[in-house]
C-alpha cells in the first residue's frame, strides 16, 4: 500500500484500459492516485501523448530518458518500473544497467548521450539552462521539434518522480540495483556548464524555439485557455510546434487545477507560486501572482508568499500545506511519509493531501517546460522575489549584475529611509515623500473623481490620511502603491458622501465583448502638428474625462502618468491581462474622442 | 493569412510591442493587406503617442504647493 488510501476503480476506467494497453499493466503509481480519479485521467493524457508514435523521438528513446531521469534522482520506484517498460521493448539487460551506472558506458551514438546529457541537466537544476544547451543539440543534427519533445518527455520524469515520492506506491517489479556514486560529470559532448548564478543571461535569451502562430480560432483549445486566462500565457504559446501535447497539457491542467471540490483554486495557485519560487522559477512566479490577484489575493500577499511564505498572512494550516509541497517539490530526499501524517494530523483529509502532491508535481512540470524553452515572461514577478534570485546566484553572480541591483537598491533605500523617518514623526521627511509623489497621488484622484477640481480638494484629505496611517505602511509593496490606494480610499469616500457613485474599478468590469472601433477614416501623417501644445493638451483631458471610470483610472495611470502595467495592475489589485483589456478599450475609445479631429478630410462627401 | 478578428485579438500587445517575433510576423502581414486593421492600427499608435505626450493633468506647482503647505502647517500645529 502507498502513503495514501486506494479504492476499486471500475474495470473499464478509460485510462487503466490505455496503461494496460501501452505498457502491459497499470502501474501502483496510477492505483495510489485512484482517491481522485480525474488526477488519473490527468496523467493518463500526458502519457499518452507523450509516448505517442509520430513524434522526432522513437518511443525507445522517450523510455530512455525517463529511466536516466529517474536513476539520476535515486528514484527507485520509477527506476524498477521503466527497467521493466525497456526490457519489454527489447532492451538487453546489459544495456539497463549501463543507463543505470553510467550512460556514457552504454554503447550508444554520440548524439543520444548528448540528449541524455540535455535532459538530465535540465532536470536537475533547470535555472541552469541556456542557449547553448539548445545549440549544442542542434549541432548534433536535431531539430526544434524534437528539443521540444526532450524537454516535455524530460517534464514528463519529472512529473512521475515527484508523484513517486509523495506516494511511496509499492514497487511493480524487483528492484534494480543503482551505482552508489551517480553519473559522472560531462566528457564526451560539450553541453554549457551549469553556474547557479546564470539565471539572468539564460532568461534574457529565450524562447529558444521557434513556435508557429495559432490563433484561438484555428487551434481550439486556445480559445478555453483566452476565456479562463483572459490571454494566452507564453508558456502556451512557446508549444505550438506540436499542438497534440499542448492539448494534453491543457487538459491535464483542466482536471488538475479547475475543479474545487478538494482544495480550493487559491489553495492551489498558492502552492504552484510557493513550489516554483523555491525553484527561483520568475516566469511561474510572476504567472501565479497575476492568477492570485485575479482571484481576490491582494498583491502584496502573493509577493509575501512569492519571498517566504511563512512571513504571509495564509493560515497555520495553509502555511504547513505549503511547507509540505515545497518540501516534496525541491527537497525529495528528506520527504518521508512522516510529513504525510503531519497533514493529516492537521486536519487534512487523503484527497486534499493527494491533491496537493499531484498539484506540486504539476508545478514541477510546467517550471521544467518554462525552464528548458526558455519561455519569455508574461509578467514581471515581484521586485523582492527577483532579489532573493539575484542573491541565491551568489558568490558567482557576476558583477555587472550585482552593480545594477545596488543602484536600484539605493533609490529604494533613499525614499525608505524618507518614509521610516516620517513614520517616527519627522514633517520634513513626509513634506519631500508628499511633494515627490503628488502628481500621482493627483492623477489618481481625478481618474477617480473624474474632475480635476474635485481632485484638488481632496489632495489635502489623502495627505492627511497618509500621515495619519503611515504607520500601517509596512514595506511589504512599493510605498507608490501604498499611497495610490489610501488616494483611491479617499477618493471613494467622497464619492459616496455625493450621492453620485459610479461603480468604479472593484466593480466587474462591463465586458463588451463586441466592442469594435467605429471610426474607420485614416489619420492625417502627423496629427500633433495640427494643433499647439495646451490644445492637445484640452482635448486629451475632455477625452480621458469622458471615458467610464474603469478605463479612465487605468488609461490615466498607464499613458499619462506612465507607470509600467505591471505597476498599474499591482496599484489597483488587479491581474495583468484585466489591466491589459482596460487599457486597450480605453485607448480604442479615445480613438474614436480624437478622430473627428484627426481624420482626414473626405474630399467632395459631406461629414 | 489571419482574419481581422485574430488580428484583434493580438491587437493589444502588439501596440504595448508585446508579442513574439511569429505573431509579429502574422500581423505585419494582415497590415499589408487590410486597409481597415491598418486604420484602426495607425490611428491607435498616434492616439498613445498623442496622449502620452499631452502631459495631461499636470498640476502646476502654484496649485499644488499651497495645497501641500495647507497640510504641513495642520500637522505642524496638530504636533505641537
Amino acid at each position: 500500500m502507498s502513503f495514501l488510501g486506494e479504492v476499486r476503480l471500475e474495470e473499464e476506467f478509460g485510462p487503466f484500459a490505455a496503461f494496460q494497453e501501452a505498457l502491459g499493466f497499470v502501474p501502483n503509481l496510477l492505483y495510489a492516485q485512484t482517491l481522485l480519479p480525474r488526477v488519473i485521467e490527468a496523467q493518463a493524457k500526458l502519457e499518452s501523448a507523450v509516448r505517442s508514435q509520430g513524434g522526432a523521438i522513437s518511443r525507445v528513446h522517450k523510455e530512455r530518458i525517463l529511466l536516466s531521469i529517474a536513476a539520476d534522482r535515486h528514484d527507485t520506484y520509477c527506476v524498477a518500473l521503466e527497467s521493466k517498460v525497456l526490457s519489454l521493448l527489447g532492451m538487453s539487460e546489459g544495456q539497463i544497467d549501463d543507463l543505470l551506472n553510467d550512460y556514457h558506458r552504454a554503447d550508444f551514438p554520440l548524439a543520444d548521450l548528448a540528449l541524455l546529457q540535455f535532459c538530465l541537466k535540465l532536470s536537475r537544476y533547470p535555472p541552469s539552462m541556456c542557449s547553448e544547451d539548445i545549440e549544442a543539440l542542434r549541432a548534433c543534427g536535431f531539430e526544434d521539434k524534437l528539443i521540444l519533445e526532450a524537454v516535455v518527455v524530460t517534464a514528463l520524469a519529472v512529473y512521475r518522480c515527484t508523484l513517486s515520492v509523495g506516494l511511496g506506491p509499492e514497487a511493480d517489479f524487483g528492484p534494480r540495483k543503482l551505482a552508489s556514486t551517480r553519473i559522472a560529470p560531462p566528457r564526451d559532448v560539450a553541453l554549457h556548464i551549469p553556474s547557479p548564478g546564470i539565471h539572468e543571461a539564460a532568461r534574457n535569451k529565450g524562447p529558444y524555439v521557434p513556435a508557429p502562430y495559432l490563433s484561438s480560432k484555428t487551434f481550439g483549445p486556445f480559445a478555453i485557455v483566452q476565456k479562463s486566462h483572459g490571454f494566452i500565457p507564453n508558456f502556451f504559446r512557446a508549444q505550438t510546434l506540436r499542438p497534440d501535447l499542448l492539448e494534453a497539457e491543457l487538459e491535464a491542467v483542466d482536471r488538475i487545477l479547475l475543479p474545487e471540490d478538494v482544495l480550493t483554486r487559491v489553495q492551489k495557485e498558492c502552492i504552484l507560486l510557493a513550489v516554483s519560487a523555491a525553484n527561483l522559477n520568475s516566469y511561474c512566479v510572476a504567472m501565479h501572482c497575476n492568477l492570485l490577484r485575479g482571484l481576490g489575493m491582494p498583491s502584496e500577499e502573493g509577493d509575501q508568499i512569492a519571498v517566504d511564505h511563512h512571513e504571509s498572512n495564509l493560515s497555520e494550516s495553509d502555511r504547513a500545506l505549503l511547507d509540505f509541497a515545497v518540501k516534496l517539490g525541491t527537497r525529495v530526499s528528506e520527504f518521508s511519509r512522516k510529513d504525510v501524517v503531519k497533514l493529516q494530523t492537521l486536519g487534512f483529509t487523503e484527497e486534499q493531501i493527494l491533491e496537493c502532491e499531484v498539484v506540486t508535481a504539476l508545478n514541477n512540470f510546467a517550471n521544467t517546460i518554462q525552464m528548458g524553452l526558455g519561455i519569455e515572461p508574461d509578467f514581471e514577478p515581484p521586485p523582492d522575489f527577483e532579489n532573493k534570485v539575484h542573491l541565491s546566484g551568489g558568490a558567482q553572480t557576476p558583477i555587472q549584475a550585482g552593480g545594477v541591483v545596488h543602484l536600484v537598491d539605493t533609490l529604494q533605500d533613499t525614499e525608505a529611509g524618507l518614509v521610516a523617518q516620517a513614520q517616527s514623526g519627522k514633517l520634513e521627511a513626509f513634506e519631500e515623500l508628499a511633494r515627490h509623489h503628488g502628481q500621482l497621488i493627483y492623477r489618481t484622484l481625478t481618474a477617480i473623481l473624474g474632475n480635476p477640481a474635485d481632485a484638488q480638494d481632496a489632495m489635502q484629505d489623502t495627505l492627511l490620511s497618509v500621515f495619519k496611517h503611515i504607520d500601517g505602511f509596512q514595506g511589504r509593496s512599493k510605498f507608490s502603491t501604498w499611497l495610490v490606494s489610501i488616494a483611491r480610499n479617499t477618493a471613494f469616500q467622497r464619492l459616496r458622501r455625493g450621492k453620485h457613485f459610479e461603480s468604479s474599478d472593484e466593480a466587474v468590469c462591463n465586458e463588451e465583448r463586441d466592442f469594435r472601433p467605429r471610426q474607420v477614416r485614416a489619420w492625417q501623417d502627423n496629427p500633433e502638428e495640427l494643433y499647439s501644445k495646451s490644445e492637445m493638451r484640452q482635448l486629451v483631458e475632455r477625452g480621458i474625462l469622458a471615458l467610464p471610470a474603469n478605463y479612465r483610472v487605468v488609461v490615466m495611470l498607464r499613458d499619462i502618468q506612465q507607470l509600467s502595467t505591471d505597476e498599474v495592475a499591482r496599484q489597483l489589485g488587479l491581474s495583468v491581462p484585466a489591466v491589459k483589456t482596460r487599457l486597450l478599450r480605453g485607448r480604442l475609445m479615445l480613438r474614436e474622442w480624437l478622430s473627428p479631429h484627426f481624420a482626414n478630410r473626405v474630399k467632395g462627401i459631406a461629414q | 493569412m489571419i482574419t481581422c478578428e485574430e488580428f484583434f485579438a493580438e491587437f493589444g500587445d502588439y501596440l504595448e510591442n508585446q508579442v513574439s517575433p511569429e505573431v509579429r510576423k502574422e500581423l505585419e502581414l494582415h497590415l499589408s493587406q487590410c486597409r481597415a486593421c491598418h486604420v484602426l492600427y495607425d490611428s491607435s499608435r498616434k492616439t498613445v503617442k498623442i496622449v502620452t505626450e499631452s502631459s495631461s493633468f499636470e498640476l502646476p506647482k502654484s496649485v499644488s504647493d499651497p495645497i501641500i503647505d495647507r497640510v504641513m502647517a495642520k500637522l505642524r500645529t496638530g504636533q505641537s
